[in-house]
């Protein structure tokens, strides 16, 4: 055992008393501005809470489960350098929903998947979808007090935003961002869009009740100019008839060569980067905005 | 020696430290955290700029004059960014250069190899393989969070040095040309094994998986299995709390992390549109959320109150090392940014200093839940913005309640008092071996 005397030794100057006296008058110092802060922030927040969080939800389309979209978002994750969480919901036929997955705290931009039961086709089940969608929807608002949110269809997915758009959604206490859909069938899987489907003219009917501030990419994927091997490009196509002049921007992006198949597009590279730069990046890319400062964090 | 302690309890205190300290695996944690203090309190200062003057949601923004150059802003707010990164933001690769030269040393290896081969190491475990990136690692690794795994890593290296390389020449008596050149060829299998095993481990294992696994397990938990029942709520507020202070206290931030304070938390986030629109926070349906009870009464001037533990320093202790740090870390420490303080005194790791660090956050948070349960404040539920001093955070919390502001300054007593006779014991302890001092010195070879 060493003796360290030597060091303790020399005569401690009586001055702990000062730094407690300084210490208050710092917190005195600091405690003003806070107390107006407070004060003006609550105030403001009566008005409208901002929730910083902006989650991705994505349907998958039919026939698929909510576990379609984790090799998308893995393969994002990986190539981007991201950790968007990943929450799945099932809603179930009598309305009753299960999760799996977690949103981790902090996580600004987390992917919800919104999967059903049933997940047939047809316009009658879309219906029961967009329905199930919207108690699904008001859940996860009461839950997590997003202000915004961006959207993503597969398939049929595309469907039941666009029937849960005109039916249910109300943009007056939440915005919808940007839509971005593959291979949406408005006209299913009529190739001609002169011959209307019940559901296209339901569709174009209700368009006056879409969000007008939102921003919806189309994809369409072709082999041999016609189809993507299940969807017509002209179902894609049609559309246009319902977004077209009533949202703010409506584009149409076809999709060609290796993996353009109706259901591999969402592993298709272009797909991918298509996918991250228009509703991952839309809040990352813009400058005025608080998000983009800590969701590059990631890596040094 | 046992002369020196009052009772029985600091007697078997001093005496398990003391055993502690007598292994060679506690010493070189010690040391290795005071050696990467420099480090931690410069981070903690730049930190300081950066919650209260850069971040936009900051407190100050308010009253501070209005920078209308972007420019200059941003280039201020890169400088800040890279001093931090640089200092606490990768402080587990110095940790982990510390730990692999101590070891190598005591095994009388080369310790400089071992230490830089373990930098190597640890970078290379904590790669990205990103495309976007090409020099890219996962950054929460490499900072105070990864301090434990970093000091075991350097551990590990320095033990692979001494069982795959002879000792090393004493380079006092050759030349330093042909010593560096034999030094090497000695070491070289060492560093190779190293180096391969490294790669091995970082190709195959995502470690920022693994790394945030303990803290997602929890906080799936936190979220998942809620209960209206307010006693449920309250234990499992106190049992997350647990966790995240012992986790803090081996270097890993829990689920409640420090600075950030979760959004998504439903039972926050409810008791928040209550009181917006009830204009009042007496009265929230949750009463013991991590933001009524953790954030305000148990973090003050950071995990495990922290800003006490300087405080009991400046009243009793008559150790200069001891004031120095205390003095040095006030300032951060008032930001709730404890690790200066953490890593000077030190207190990570330190069995001495485990039993306030835990019980003295608890026990505000017991306090504060029987307050709160007899309504003798309201709940703080409002958003508190980033740079927050600890002692406030109560007040502004609830919109300038002054009973809770009287609360927090009680809870601070408590605290100190609860970390006062655990200084006195590390005080007593460092007058019988003082681990600050062999500190790089060749003093324990000779053990």
């Amino acid at each position: 055992m060493k003796r360290t005397n030597r060091l303790n030794k020399r005569p401690l100057q009586k001055k702990p008393l000062k730094y407690l006296i300084i210490l208050s008058v710092i917190l005195i110092i600091l405690g003003i501005p806070s107390y107006i802060w407070t004060k003006k922030n609550v105030a403001t927040m009566a008005g409208r809470y901002n929730s910083p969080m902006s989650p991705i939800i994505m349907i998958p389309g039919s026939s698929a489960t909510v576990d379609r979209f984790d090799s998308l978002v893995k393969t994002i994750n990986k190539q981007y350098g991201e950790h968007h969480s990943l929450l799945k919901l099932t809603v179930h036929t009598d309305g009753k929903i299960t999760y799996k997955g977690t949103i981790r705290p902090n996580d600004d931009r987390p992917f919800i998947v919104v999967g059903f039961i049933n997940n047939r086709d047809g316009y009658n089940n879309i219906k029961d979808q967009s329905k199930w969608f919207n108690i699904a929807f008001d859940q996860l608002k009461e839950r997590y007090r997003f202000s915004s949110f961006d959207a993503f269809g597969h398939s049929n997915g595309g469907l039941i935003w666009t029937y849960f758009l005109e039916n249910y959604f109300d943009d007056s206490s939440i915005n919808m961002d940007s839509l971005l859909t593959v291979g949406t069938p408005y006209n299913f899987e009529e190739k001609n869009s002169s011959n209307r489907t019940q559901m296209l003219n339901d569709f174009i009917k209700g368009k006056d009740k879409l969000p007008s501030d939102l921003t919806y990419y189309s994809i369409a994927g072709t082999q041999l100019y016609t189809d993507d091997g299940i969807v017509p490009i002209g179902s894609v196509d049609a559309g246009k008839y319902i977004y077209e002049g009533v949202i703010k921007h409506y584009t149409l992006i076809t999709l060609t060569g290796s993996k353009a198949q109706h259901s591999d597009m969402i592993t298709n590279n272009q797909f991918i980067s298509i996918f991250h730069q228009y509703i991952i990046g839309n809040k990352l890319n813009n400058p005025n905005d608080n998000n983009n400062k800590k969701a590059p964090q990631v890596t040094r | 020696m046992d002369s020196l302690f009052k009772n029985k309890f600091e007697q078997k205190l001093a005496h398990i430290t003391l055993k502690l300290q007598k292994l060679l695996f506690y010493r070189i944690i010690q040391r290795t955290v005071l050696m990467i203090f420099p480090f931690v309190l410069f981070g903690g200062y730049i930190k300081i700029i950066q919650i209260t003057v850069l971040d936009k949601d900051s407190f100050l923004t308010d009253i501070l004059p209005k920078l209308n150059n972007d420019f200059i802003f941003t280039q201020i707010n890169d400088i800040a960014n890279v001093l931090y990164s640089l200092t606490l933001g990768w402080v587990a690769v110095m940790a982990t250069f510390g730990a692999a030269k101590y070891t190598a040393k005591y095994f009388h290896r080369d310790d400089q190899l071992a230490g830089l081969t373990s930098i190597s190491s640890l970078l290379i475990i904590s790669y990205a393989y990103s495309k976007v990136q090409p020099m890219s690692f996962h950054g929460e690794v490499l900072g105070i969070r990864g301090l434990l795994f970093a000091i075991l890593l350097g551990m590990l290296v320095g033990w692979i040095f001494k069982i795959s390389s002879s000792s090393a020449p004493d380079h006092l008596t050759k030349h330093l040309s042909s010593n560096i050149l034999e030094r090497t060829f000695i070491s070289l299998r060492a560093i190779t094994i190293i180096l391969i095993f490294s790669v091995i481990i970082s190709f195959l294992v995502n470690i920022t998986y693994y790394s945030d696994l303990p803290n997602n397990i929890m906080y799936s938990l936190a979220n998942n299995y809620r209960s209206k029942n307010q006693v449920i709520q309250l234990l499992s507020t106190l049992g997350f709390s647990f966790y995240t202070i012992v986790a803090s206290f081996f270097g890993w931030s829990g689920i409640y992390s420090p600075i950030e304070i979760e959004k998504s938390d439903p039972t926050i986030v409810e008791n928040l549109s209550y009181a917006l629109t009830h204009h009042t926070a007496w009265g929230s349906p949750n009463l013991f959320t991590s933001n009524t009870l953790y954030h305000p009464f148990a973090t003050l001037g950071g995990t495990g109150s922290v800003l006490a533990l300087i405080i009991a320093i400046f009243l009793v202790s008559k150790d200069n090392d001891f004031q120095t740090v205390a003095r040095w870390s006030m300032i951060p420490s008032i930001f709730n940014i404890g690790s200066s303080a953490m890593s000077g005194i030190p207190v990570l790791f330190n069995i001495i200093f485990l039993i306030p660090f835990v019980l003295a956050p608890l026990a505000c948070m017991l306090l504060a839940a029987i307050v709160l349960q007899l309504h003798l404040m309201p709940p703080s539920v409002y958003p508190v913005p980033t740079g927050t001093p600890g002692l406030l955070e109560a007040f502004i919390g609830t919109d300038g309640s002054w009973q809770a502001l009287i609360f927090s300054i009680i809870c601070m007593a408590v605290s100190v008092y609860i970390y006062i006779p655990f200084v006195r014991i590390a005080e007593k302890l460092k007058t019988i071996d003082n681990l600050a001092l062999d500190e790089g010195g060749n003093i324990d070879e000779k053990n």
